[in-house]
């Protein structure tokens, strides 16, 4: 077939188009071409619209979820926290479920479980400036607040805590409880003031490498809570101070990192007192403490006659040793920490003005007591130790082969009493302490095991020998009754078990 | 005398310490369109800062629609300064919050406004819908552009401008409501702020005009090209005044009153006012309103205390819960 020129076919194509374009049918076409492009330009824009409507409501709901409260709910942590993280309320809680047993002492204390502590604690911030924290105690025979105070950090090297606290000066005493090596602190803690209202100045300065504490307080005598009234003497206010450094706690390389030590101290002035002496209902407020040991059995103690009513119609002071003048603690600290070792360490020495009786019978004496403890701890399972306690790696799970962590712990501490606490002075005046009822001195091996079953749930068991030496003629009474404290009758061997959640 | 041995050693620490220079940070709340303007802003006063005083001096921008950031600083957002869209939304810093006096406006020149702006139209190239004015921007099918009037500054103005336009035209405040009412019908989208809204129409692609910031319409041609859209300036506008202030309850506590107030006065210097212009803001001093003068059209401008006896009138009547935009929107 011949075909048709080039020229001819280009002619013959623009004939026919132009014939088309001409055409009716055509313009209807177009129309509705661009009827439709117009439709879909309107489609196009309301998905768009759609599209960007969405995108607005989700950007408003993401910029809205940023002003919301935060709640945190883990193993650990229950914390509401505010938008902008300047405010918060924090929920802990520590309960402590213990077992003692007293082995070979038939006269010790009952063997038994016991709820030693159960707390709910409430903490927070106001801004990054306020901080608080509300601790009440439910374990005991009545409720009671243990710490309650607020924190103005004005800067970071300079704080002023007001309110209910621990105050400034053992170290043990200043750990919190749930983490320390065993389950019960030492006995050095005797002579450790604990805690007490009032006011504290306290930082963080030299590049973080020492802390110090400045505290006025209504008063305390050591190893004891401050009771609801003020221990101070004609308005004088105790005063502790602390100070402790880490020189090597920025330098990440140093095996001297964990390194801390200082020394902490209070003097206050404190004088026990009698009232409605002469009468049927005469009492006294003493202001002093008992000492206890590991298991928690009293050790030592001060005279206290069990009545004071008038013998004979005369009014009688004779039987009961009060504080009678200053009283002042010191104690030399420090700790080390590197890897899964521990090592806690501190000493007291403190002087106490203390009397008993009156007039010609009056035996006042200023008692110069000492304690020590040096505590170690291991991490089996190769977890870091630290002031702070132990992070297990793994939960307590067999099902999936994991463990927790487990630490073994030892503890050498002792406590030595005046021996000036057990003089009968010539004539009248009876000792301060009682050498059938109290020891001069007490000396305590203890080795325990923690087990870290999680971050928050952790079972120690522990084992205390607490050895103590008499006084000159002491001899403890073989029952209660006869007025002697059976638990000297031999060496206290304890066993206490805890299981304890903390978070 | 060993406690003015002390004395004098604290003092010589003091000032030993006072010899060195020490960093110090701002915060300054503002609104969306001003970002390109503080970033180059910013860099200058520190520079000029560091050389005066030897400080190094950073700031934290914030950004967002006015009326939210207002309301993010009176919620505790800690700005040290607050450069807002309008002066309504820093009063309602200092009624709500009382963090800075009620006659803030005061502290510095031209009621604390270093530079204003007005409204323009950006539409597409070749201006397809023949927008020449705001008659054109309420006929039917004429899709507009504009923030949300309750979160952004911007968008107030808009409303506004519209407003007197219709009830110049009308008449009487009725024409203007109903001006603003048919405007309103053809948004499709509010945006937060004045960023969102150009977003919506640059980069989404949806309507066919732009209520915008006189800058923010100049920096959408500069930034997506000339080819895409152009700028139509309306017979009528309103001039913008956008203030600066010092949040002196922050600056106080965070030690950086001298400072903050430096920031905001040296807005009005040479340097400042030119980056101002650079930025499309019609300068206040009248050396740098002369050299970037040609690159705004020519538009009639009226103040707000003119046509609706200040922003607090304004606010109440129109914006506040309950007020005529709230009449119109929640009808549509």
């Amino acid at each position: 077939m011949k075909s048709i020129p080039h020229t001819t076919r280009r002619a013959l194509v623009a004939s026919v188009l132009t014939a088309i374009l001409a055409s009716p049918a055509f313009a209807q076409t177009t129309s509705e071409v661009e009827a439709l492009r117009e439709q879909i330009r309107l489609l196009d824009q309301k998905l768009r619209v759609l599209e960007r409507n969405i995108e607005i409501k989700d950007e408003t709901a993401a910029a809205d979820a940023k002003k919301l409260p935060k709640l945190t709910a883990s193993e650990g942590r229950f914390e509401i926290t505010s938008a902008d993280g300047t405010s918060s309320l924090r929920l802990r809680g520590l309960v402590q479920a213990d077992g003692r047993f007293y082995l070979d002492n038939s006269d010790a204390a009952q063997d038994g479980f016991l709820l030693r502590r159960a707390r709910l604690i409430f903490e927070g911030k106001f801004s990054d400036r306020f901080s608080y924290v509300i601790q009440p105690e439910f374990a005991g025979s009545a409720v009671s607040i243990l710490d309650a105070n607020l924190n103005t950090a004005i800067t970071p090297e300079f704080n002023i805590l007001a309110g209910r606290f621990k105050t400034p000066v053992g170290l043990e005493q200043l750990q919190s409880d749930p983490v320390a090596f065993f389950n019960e602190r030492s006995v050095a803690t005797n002579l450790a003031p604990n805690r007490d209202v009032g006011v504290q100045f306290h930082g963080l300065v030299l590049n973080k490498t020492l802390s110090y504490q400045a505290a006025v307080t209504n008063g305390q005598i050591d190893g004891g809570n401050s009771p609801a009234d003020s221990l101070n003497n004609e308005g004088d206010l105790t005063y502790s101070g602390r100070l402790f450094a880490t020189p090597f706690v920025n330098d990440k390389d140093s095996a001297l990192q964990g390194l801390g030590f200082g020394v902490g101290g209070a003097t206050g002035n404190y004088r026990g007192s009698f009232s409605n002496l002469g009468s049927a209902t005469a009492s006294a407020n003493p202001l002093l403490n008992a000492y206890r040991t590991d298991g928690q059995q009293t050790f030592f103690r001060y005279r206290s006659a069990s009545s004071l009513a008038p013998t004979n119609g005369v009014p009688t002071v004779n039987n009961t040793t009060i504080a009678d003048g200053t009283s002042y603690v010191v104690s030399p600290q420090a700790y080390f920490y590197s890897g899964p070792v521990g090592i806690l360490a501190e000493y007291f020495y403190t002087g106490s003005d203390v009397s008993i009786g009156t007039g010609a019978s009056l035996n006042a004496r200023t008692l110069n007591n000492k304690a020590f403890n040096l505590s170690v701890g291991y991490v089996l399972t190769g977890e870091d130790a630290g002031f702070k306690g132990v992070t297990p790696k793994t939960s307590f799970n067999p099902s999936a082969g994991t463990w927790g962590a487990f630490e073994v712990v030892t503890r050498f501490a002792g406590v030595d009493i005046d021996d000036n606490a057990f003089v009968d002075p010539a004539g009248a005046p009876t000792s301060l302490a009682n050498a059938n009822n109290s020891a001069t001195k007490v000396t305590t091996y203890g080795v325990g095991v923690n087990w870290y079953l999680s971050k928050t749930v952790r079972f120690g068991l522990d084992y205390f020998n607490n050895k103590f030496d008499l006084a000159p003629g002491g001899k403890p009474a073989p029952t209660a009754t006869s007025g002697g404290n059976k638990a000297l009758l031999d060496d206290e061997k304890v066993l206490i078990g805890r299981f304890q959640v903390s978070f | 005398m060993k406690i003015k041995s002390l004395i004098a050693a604290l003092a010589a620490v003091a000032l030993t310490g006072a010899a060195f220079a020490k960093p110090v940070e701002l915060l300054n709340v503002s609104y969306d369109p001003t970002r390109e303007l503080y970033v180059e802003y910013n860099a200058a006063f520190a520079k000029y800062w560091k050389a005066k005083t030897g400080d190094d001096v950073t700031v934290k921008q914030s950004h967002g629609g006015s009326g939210k950031q207002a309301r993010s600083v009176i919620d505790g957002l800690p700005a040290d300064v607050v450069t807002l869209a309008l002066a309504g939304d820093i009063d309602a810093i200092a009624k709500n919050a009382r963090i800075l006096p009620a006659e803030w406006q005061k502290s510095f020149p031209h009621n604390s406004s270093p530079y204003t702006s007005t409204i323009v139209f950006l539409v597409r190239k070749g201006n397809p819908k023949v927008i020449t004015d705001w008659n054109d921007v309420v006929r039917p099918g004429v899709s507009v552009i504009t923030p949300n009037p309750k979160t952004s500054g911007g968008a107030r103005w808009n409303y506004l401008a519209a407003w007197e336009y219709g009830k110049r035209k009308g008449g009487s405040d009725t024409a203007g409501k109903d001006f603003v009412e048919k405007l309103f019908k053809n948004v499709p989208v509010l945006d937060s702020g004045a960023r969102g809204a150009t977003t919506t129409f640059v980069q989404r692609g949806i309507g066919d005009v732009l209520l915008a910031w006189e800058n923010e319409a100049y920096l959408a041609i500069k930034e997506f090209g000339a080819d895409k859209f152009e700028i139509v300036t309306p017979s009528l506008s309103i001039l913008a005044e956008p203030p600066v202030a010092v949040v002196q309850k922050v600056v106080k506590k965070h030690g950086t009153a001298e400072v903050a107030k430096a920031y905001l006065e040296y807005l009005y210097s040479d340097e400042g006012q030119d980056i101002a212009g650079k930025n499309f803001y019609r300068p206040v001093s009248e050396t740098a309103a002369a050299k970037y003068a040609s690159q705004f059209g020519s538009v009639k401008l009226f103040t707000i205390d003119e046509a609706f006896g200040g922003w607090g009138k304004a606010q109440a009547t129109h914006f506040d819960d309950g007020g005529t935009f709230d009449q119109i929107y929640l009808k549509k």
